[in-house]
């Protein structure tokens, strides 16, 4: 502090009338004892001046911990700052698909046919509730042996009856005791008969009535047959076969045999597993497609069981043993009416977005870094930016604007008019082409840096240069400056001693708040993504990652803690520069 | 000649030598910055002084005192005549060479607040020159500064002292011991004390007076004020619109003025006396403009004796008495 009587402006002892009343006691200090009078230098003033003001304190507390946390910060960071994390994590994919069987399949009886044409007039008789109908010169008749299984029947007709007279067209007569037999299944209303071990059957025509023996022709069914051993394919899917198991399991019986090969059934949640009489699986039954995917794979009985069991048992994940003796993990989304199975595989996954826990106190981001190791990193190439580049301003600026002062005239004319040339090249514009310049050039991201700051401090330089003109012009004109050419002082002490340090205090104010503004522009730089560059960080280019929208609502870790350091240092810059200009003012007193 | 300088007591009188000096300025308007123009500050003017003795200048504001004072120290460039000091040429000398003159010749300034610079103590304000130029050698260094600051009324304990911790007096003796820290023998005191209230004004008129029985010192004292002039000087030259109009010994010119416009300049002093009534000459209008003066005699425009010879015909200076010249048509 410094204390000045005030009623005392001139200091010669003799003069000072209230020195002699305070010097009533001896060990008392003169009033304007040199001892009461502490002596700052103006930079002590400013000093003082800075630490009183709170906000400015504050600003400068900011700064420090944002220094601390960028240069200092790293140093205890366990990460480095392009380390990629990854974990190992279940991706799923599509491996087969199941459906429930709602198309007929057709099994004709070996050497016959049962072609398109047929299977078409079979299903609109189906669908007209029918039980015959004809194609070509060939009628059909079909029954119902289970639930989705018919057996569909060739008529061959033997004789035709109308109006009680029997005409034979096969043959040349019509047998008496099949007359017989056709009168009784007439008086009994039946539409079949038997004789002699051949089933007849009579179908109307217009008004005859037909008599027919009929044959097999094809099964048309919904169930699916799998064989366990595809060798045995060719059995399974034979008439007698097929014939022989779907009137087995419709029946619910436990064995059935074909020719002289006995097989046994055991049944189990919708599907029908046929055991051979060794024992040994041979086929299952179901109405449960499974098909792989990838046609070229092949699906064993085994997981396509366990497939339908899942599904049977309404199931969204099952767990199958592979012919490896590995155990694989399913799940089974339905869609409408099919199943999609998927296959559940382990791989080494980039931890991408992860959020905030202990081992990452701000999470890992886009791709899979760690979000606080990053902050520090980018704090440093922010904070180093807005140095470099301000230094940079400075000095050319000065340089500048000192000829352009010192020396006035047509050098100032000339610099000023250059100044104005500068300062009419649009920021934004230019640096997007420099930057799409250095995108296509392929700069390395160290040499961006570099060339970012150029840049930045080549376009930003003019505000120094008009600061320190007008400065030094009005300097220039002051008494003490023509006293010291009147004293006859050296050039460089003039300029040294006495014009740098009256314009230092405009440029430390502008400094300081100016480095605000170059981080923002930076920052700016950064979220148009030609600032910094991946793999590095900058604060700014933390930030692009947030540009999408999917990213901004949810994964706040990855741009609020950039934002607030920006934020805050910006701030801080801003506290300490507006700190400092106060201080700096002289009407200021304390 | 710097050695020629030092050895002072075989330096010749008169020690300031002016003859027909003009300071003018350039005038710059357009686009391109050309001249229009000229402010003729100093128009012809033409005076000498001698060694111990005080010569006063005055005149009103804007009549080219100032730029006087500077211009015969070279801090201005002629436009044409010429400044002899101690018979030296000073703008037939290099820039340099000037440097090494310098000390000898100092200046105070009107103003003690902008004429120090905020930024450096005051022992440093007063002795970065005297280390710059070696006036004294390095072992006397210090007692010198205390002595030169002890003379100019300030304490050893302001040396430590930034310049806004004292007031505008102390300020105006900070700036006189730089000013004398050199050992100069001619130093132009440009209104010193026209900034300061009269109390301190007194203190450091007496102040200046004390220093230059001290040092024997030369002062071109720059003043408006009349009262100050007529304490402090010697010789006493009155100026108007960049012309010295009438200059002779202080008695002469005060107590016998011959030209109309010290005439008018004298009777508008104020006298300490109530029951003296006083002769008033009112002049009528203000100062013409320095860039389009008026023709023949600049004052005639305000002149109350005007002749028509006046308007076109400029007067020649002549002494009508001794030592007591003046440039009036008046007197021819």
């Amino acid at each position: 502090m410094v204390i000045i009587m005030p009623e005392n402006e001139d200091k010669t002892p003799k003069m000072d009338p209230e020195a002699t009343q305070t010097g009533a006691k001896p060990e008392e200090m003169h009033l304007d004892d040199a001892r009461r009078v502490k002596v700052l230098s103006p930079g002590m003033l400013v000093f003082k001046r800075f630490i009183r003001n709170k906000l400015a304190v504050i600003g400068f507390g900011i700064l420090l911990v944002m220094f601390i946390f960028s240069f200092l910060g790293p140093l205890f960071s366990p990460y480095t700052q392009t380390e990629v994390f990854k974990g190992v994590g279940t991706m799923s994919k599509d491996y087969a698909g199941a459906t429930y069987n709602t198309e007929l399949r057709y099994t004709a009886v070996d050497g016959l046919q049962f072609g398109s044409a047929e299977r078409a007039q079979f299903l609109l008789a189906l669908g007209k509730n029918l039980e015959s109908f004809s194609y070509g010169d060939n009628t059909y008749y079909f029954t119902n042996e289970d639930e989705g299984v018919y057996r569909i029947m060739q008529l061959e007709t033997v004789a035709e009856v109308m109006l009680g007279i029997f005409r034979p067209l096969a043959g040349d007569t019509v047998a008496e005791d099949l007359k017989a037999a056709y009168q009784t299944a007439v008086d009994n209303k039946q539409n079949s008969f038997e004789l002699n071990g051949i089933t007849y059957r009579m179908t109307k025509n217009k008004k005859a009535t037909q008599i027919s023996i009929e044959h097999d022709v094809a099964l048309a069914m919904l169930p699916v047959y799998d064989a366990y051993n595809q060798s045995d394919a060719q059995v399974i899917s034979s008439y007698d076969f097929k014939l022989a198991s779907t009137r087995a399991i419709a029946k619910e019986k436990d064995s059935f045999s074909v020719g002289n090969q006995t097989y046994s059934i055991k049944y189990n949640e919708g599907q029908a597993t046929i055991y051979t009489s060794a024992g040994k699986e041979f086929a299952q039954v179901s109405d449960i497609i499974v098909n792989p995917l990838d046609q070229s794979l092949f699906l064993p009985v085994s997981f396509k069981s366990a497939v339908r069991e899942a599904i049977y048992n309404d199931e969204p994940k099952f767990s199958y043993v592979d012919e490896t003796n590995e155990t694989e993990h399913y799940s089974i989304v339905r869609v409408n009416t099919t199943y999609n199975i998927k296959k559940e595989t382990s791989t080494e996954l980039i931890r991408v977005f992860e959020k905030p826990s202990g081992k990452h106190l701000l999470g890992l981001d886009n791709n899979g870094m760690d979000v606080m190791t990053r902050l520090m990193y980018g704090g440093r190439v922010s904070l180093l930016v807005g140095f470099v580049v301000i230094f940079f301003e400075l000095f050319i600026g000065i340089i500048v604007g000192g000829i352009s002062g010192y020396f006035g005239g047509w050098v100032d004319t000339a610099l000023m008019r250059f100044v104005d040339l500068v300062n009419s090249i649009p920021f934004y514009p230019m640096v997007l082409i420099f930057g799409s310049v250095m995108d296509t050039l392929e700069v390395k991201p160290m040499a961006r840096i570099f060339l970012l700051m150029v840049i930045l401090g080549i376009l930003g330089w003019t505000g120094v240069a008009r600061i320190v003109r007008g400065q030094i012009l009005s300097l220039r004109e002051q008494d003490f400056m023509i006293a010291t050419e009147a004293t006859g002082l050296r050039t460089s002490r003039r300029i040294m001693k006495h014009l740098v340090p009256n314009v230092m205090p405009l440029l430390i104010v502008y400094a300081s708040s100016g480095l605000g503004g170059v981080i923002i522009a930076e920052a700016t730089l950064g979220f148009l993504g030609l600032g910094v560059k991946y793999p590095l960080a900058s604060w700014g280019s933390i930030i692009n990652v947030a540009s999408d929208a999917y990213v901004m609502t949810n994964f706040w870790f990855m741009w609020i803690p950039a934002g607030m350091l920006i934020l805050l240092t910006v701030l801080g810059f801003n506290f300490v520069g507006d700190g400092l200009r106060d201080a700096y003012d002289p009407k200021m007193k304390r | 000649m710097e050695q020629q300088f030092l050895e002072s007591g075989a330096l010749p009188d008169p020690v300031l030598e002016v003859n027909n000096l003009k300071q003018y300025f350039p005038i710059k308007a357009g686009l391109l910055q050309h001249v229009v123009g000229y402010v003729k500050a100093v128009d012809g003017v033409s005076f000498k002084i001698k060694r111990g003795k005080t010569m006063g200048l005055v005149g009103e504001s804007g009549c080219g005192k100032t730029t006087i004072g500077k211009t015969i120290l070279r801090l201005n460039e002629k436009t044409s005549g010429d400044v002899f000091f101690y018979g030296f040429d000073i703008f037939a000398i290099s820039r340099k060479q000037m440097r090494t003159i310098r000390p000898k010749m100092q200046i105070i300034f009107q103003d003690p607040y902008s004429s120090l610079s905020p930024r450096l103590p005051v022992s440093e304000i007063i002795g970065e020159a005297v280390k710059e130029h070696k006036i004294v050698p390095d072992n006397e260094y210090d007692n010198h500064i205390d002595r030169i600051m002890k003379a100019c009324g300030l304490e050893p304990y302001h040396k430590d002292r930034y310049p806004h911790e004292f007031s505008g007096g102390q300020r105006q003796r900070i700036c006189i011991a730089r000013a004398l820290a050199l050992n100069p023998s001619f130093v132009v005191c440009d209104e010193p004390v026209s900034a300061l209230d009269v109390s301190i004004q007194a203190q450091i008129i007496n102040l200046l007076k004390d220093l230059q029985d001290e040092f024997g010192l030369t002062y071109l004292f720059i003043s408006h004020d009349l009262s100050v002039v007529e304490h402090i000087s010697d010789d006493v030259g009155v100026m108007y619109l960049g012309n010295l109009v009438e200059h002779g010994v202080k008695k002469s010119i005060f107590q016998n003025p011959l030209h109309p416009y010290t005439q008018a300049l004298l009777s508008a002093a104020p006298i300490p006396d109530p029951t003296l009534k006083m002769n008033r000459i009112i002049l009528e209008g203000s100062i013409p403009s320095p860039a389009n003066p008026p023709s023949g005699c600049k004052f005639h425009t305000r002149c109350r004796q005007c002749m028509e010879i006046c308007k076109t015909v400029a007067p020649e200076t002549k002494e009508i008495e001794p030592n007591h010249m003046v440039s009036c048509h008046l007197y021819d």
